[in-house]
This record gives C-alpha cells, sequence and structure tokens, in this order.
C-alpha cells in the first residue's frame, strides 16, 4: 500500500501536463474545427443543392439531346420523360449498382421501345485510369441503341452485340452494364405496364 | 530570402517526398495512370500541405506535445472538408473531377510528416515555404510517374495521343504492377544522380 503512495506522486511530478489539460487541449481543437466545418456547410449548401440541380439538369440535357424538356414521372421518384413536340422520346431514369470501389449511380436514358440511348456517371470510387474509364466515349458508345438482351460483358473482340470489358476492369464493367441494364428493364415494364 | 529559396528548394530534389524520403508512395502509385490525374492530386496536395503548415505553424504553442499527432490529423481533415464542401458548391465540375482523391488526402504521410518534422518547430513564413517546396517536389513526382506510365501505357500524354498507331501500348504500365515497377526504377534513378550530384560537389570542394 505504501509502495503504491510513493509511486504514485513520482509519475504525476514527471508529468507536465494532467491528463484533464491534455484532453481539453485535444477537445479544443475537435471543437474549433467542427465550428468551422459547421459555419462552411452553412453558407455552401444551399449553394451546393443549387448546382446539384443544374448539374443534373445538364446531365439529362447531355443524355438527350433533341429533347425540349423534362418532366417529372408520376409515382416513380427521380423518373424523367423526355419530350420533343409533345411525345415522349425518352424516359431517364437512375440506376445503381455496386463497383470495384463500393457504389456507383448513373443516369441513364432510354427509349420508349427499351433502347438505351446514353447514359452518365454521377457518383463512382472506381480505379482511376481503370474503372473509372467506364465515363469515357470508347465503353460508353458500346450501349447506344442496345436493348437489355444485348447487355452482357464479354470479352471477346468478335462479339459486337455484347458489352466488351474494359481492360484492367472488368468488375467496374460488369456493374455499370447491370445497371443500365435493370433501368432498362424497369422502362420496358413501366412502359408494358401503362 | 535565400535562407526560404533553400526552404522550398530542398523539397523538390534533395528531400523529395516521393523519390528520396519516399513518403506517400501509394497515391504515387494509385492515380499515376494518367498525368492528368497526377497533375490534379499533385496541386491538390500541395495546397493541403501548405495551409496545413501554416495552420500547425500558428498554433504550435497552444498545442499540447502529447495531443499533436491527432490535433494535426483533425487539423487536415478540416482543411481538406472545407475545400471539398466550398468546391461542391462553387465548383461542381472540378469537384466531381477529384471526386475521391480530396478525402484521401487526409490520410497522406507527407503532410503529417511536414507538419511534425518542419511546421510544429519552425515560424510561419519558413513552413509556407517548406509546404509549397514539398507540395511541388510531390506534385512534379507524380506528374512524372503519370506522364511515363501514360506514354507507354497508352502511347498519349495529357490524353493527346504522340506515340503512332505503330505503337503496341503495353497496359502493364497503366496497371498497379507497372507502377511498382517504373517507381523502383526512378527511385534508383534519383539516388544515382544525386550520388553523382555529391560525389562532384565534393570534388569541386577538395580542388
Amino acid at each position: 500500500m505504501s509502495d503504491e503512495n510513493n509511486i504514485e506522486p513520482k509519475v504525476n511530478h514527471e508529468k507536465k501536463y494532467s491528463i484533464f489539460q491534455i484532453a481539453i487541449n485535444l477537445t479544443v481543437a475537435c471543437f474549433i474545427s467542427g465550428a468551422i466545418i459547421a459555419a462552411t456547410y452553412f453558407i455552401t449548401a444551399p449553394v451546393a443543392v443549387k448546382s446539384a440541380a443544374k448539374i443534373k439538369n445538364d446531365a439529362m440535357k447531355s443524355l438527350v439531346s433533341d429533347a425540349q424538356k423534362f418532366n417529372p414521372v408520376k409515382n416513380k421518384a427521380d423518373w424523367f420523360t423526355a419530350e420533343k413536340d409533345g411525345k415522349i422520346i425518352a424516359y431517364v431514369v437512375p440506376a445503381e449498382s455496386k463497383g470495384y470501389g463500393g457504389e456507383i449511380k448513373m443516369l441513364v436514358s432510354v427509349t420508349p421501345k427499351g433502347k438505351i440511348i446514353d447514359y452518365d456517371i454521377l457518383v463512382s470510387k472506381e480505379t482511376p485510369g481503370l474503372g473509372d474509364n467506364a465515363s469515357k466515349k470508347t465503353f460508353e458508345s458500346q450501349f447506344e441503341g442496345k436493348t437489355a438482351a444485348d447487355l452482357v460483358v464479354v470479352k471477346d473482340a468478335t462479339k459486337v452485340n455484347n458489352i466488351q470489358a474494359m481492360t484492367g476492369a472488368t468488375i467496374s464493367s460488369k456493374a455499370v452494364t447491370k445497371g443500365i441494364k435493370e433501368a432498362a428493364l424497369q422502362v420496358s415494364q413501366f412502359v408494358g405496364g401503362k | 530570402m535565400r535562407e526560404l529559396w533553400n526552404i522550398f528548394k530542398k523539397g523538390i530534389i534533395v528531400e523529395n517526398p516521393i523519390f528520396v524520403l519516399a513518403l506517400s508512395l501509394c497515391p504515387a502509385l494509385a492515380v499515376t495512370s494518367s498525368a492528368i490525374n497526377s497533375l490534379t492530386m499533385g496541386l491538390a496536395v500541395m495546397f493541403v500541405i501548405t495551409a496545413n503548415n501554416i495552420i500547425v505553424s500558428i498554433t504550435r504553442k497552444v498545442v499540447n506535445p502529447k495531443v499533436r499527432v491527432p490535433v494535426y490529423i483533425t487539423s487536415i481533415a478540416t482543411i481538406v472538408t472545407v475545400v471539398q464542401l466550398v468546391l461542391q458548391a462553387y465548383l461542381p465540375v472540378l469537384y466531381k473531377a477529384l471526386g475521391i482523391y480530396l478525402a484521401l488526402i487526409v490520410v497522406f504521410a507527407i503532410i503529417l510528416a511536414r507538419a511534425e518534422v518542419f511546421a510544429s518547430k519552425n515560424k510561419v513564413t519558413p513552413s509556407l515555404f517548406d509546404g509549397l517546396g514539398m507540395g511541388c517536389g510531390f506534385a512534379l513526382a507524380l506528374v512524372s510517374i503519370g506522364i511515363i506510365r501514360e506514354l507507354l501505357g497508352t502511347g498519349a500524354i495529357f490524353g493527346i495521343k504522340v506515340l503512332g498507331s505503330w505503337y503496341n501500348p503495353a497496359l502493364i504500365m497503366i496497371l498497379p504492377a507497372g507502377a511498382f515497377i517504373l517507381i523502383g526504377y526512378m527511385v534508383a534513378g534519383f539516388k544515382m544522380w544525386t550520388d553523382h550530384m555529391e560525389k562532384v560537389k565534393l570534388e569541386r570542394g577538395e580542388l
């Protein structure tokens, strides 16, 4: 008992700061950084929402270039119809898939007959230089005009009707294709059920 | 002034973060598959390392040495988050392009290393130049790796084709394995060059 009493003050004496002071120091640092982030968020959040909406509109325009206006579809969250001269020429629907680096979020434009027009990757964490090539024209252009049945990833250059996997990124290729295929099927189902 | 220039200069060659200090090799392998990716990452790191050096240097007297590392990490994370929020709001296109890189910067060894080794012991101005120099060295190293990998792996530089159709791209160069091989050779080459320079200096000194 007496030994312990002897050791304790010795240890305390060696420490220049008490544990409380150290903890307070870190707490204050975290508090300040939290306050800075909160203040920044408070200012930027409304602007971010606006620019996200603008980007989405631009993305839809680039997906269906002939469209004159986009209308939200009833009962389907985030679905839009692209209209030209009062006729529906395409559906713009969100698609999701799990890739190599996690979730991939896309926007896919599909004709009412179920043919893919184009797609745009909104959020992805695929490997730079490999999987993220999915947003480049060489891979993207393969999808145009294809129906859900054609959307199979192959590594055989002779199968022109299917999707050629990106080199070194088979998982990303499959993930993107799967997401688009599901979107196309959903549109066919929606149009057929109408 | 001369002193500040020396502080700046050492980050580029004598203490190059990638080739000499061998810090933050992970991003040097991961994001250098194209020159433009390397440049974006290099510039982003340069900004964060400089900003963090300044903050660490300003607060160096109030931060308790026992908790300095968590405080530095908090500081880096705050800078990165603020940059992320601002970019998301005002430059969404750039934010989309930087996407995954920004969040990665928080854990870069080189940024913490500069805070610990330099900024926590020096005044604000030298710390600023140290950050700029280290950032420059990092960016230059990344870009040179990126250019070589892109050239050998796709026959292009910054997305512009420079080698004709006769060139059959060596795919391994844009895959991670190629990065390992290339960085190995580059570190060796850098070492040979600095050794040679030292020898030359020594001979001159003796003469």
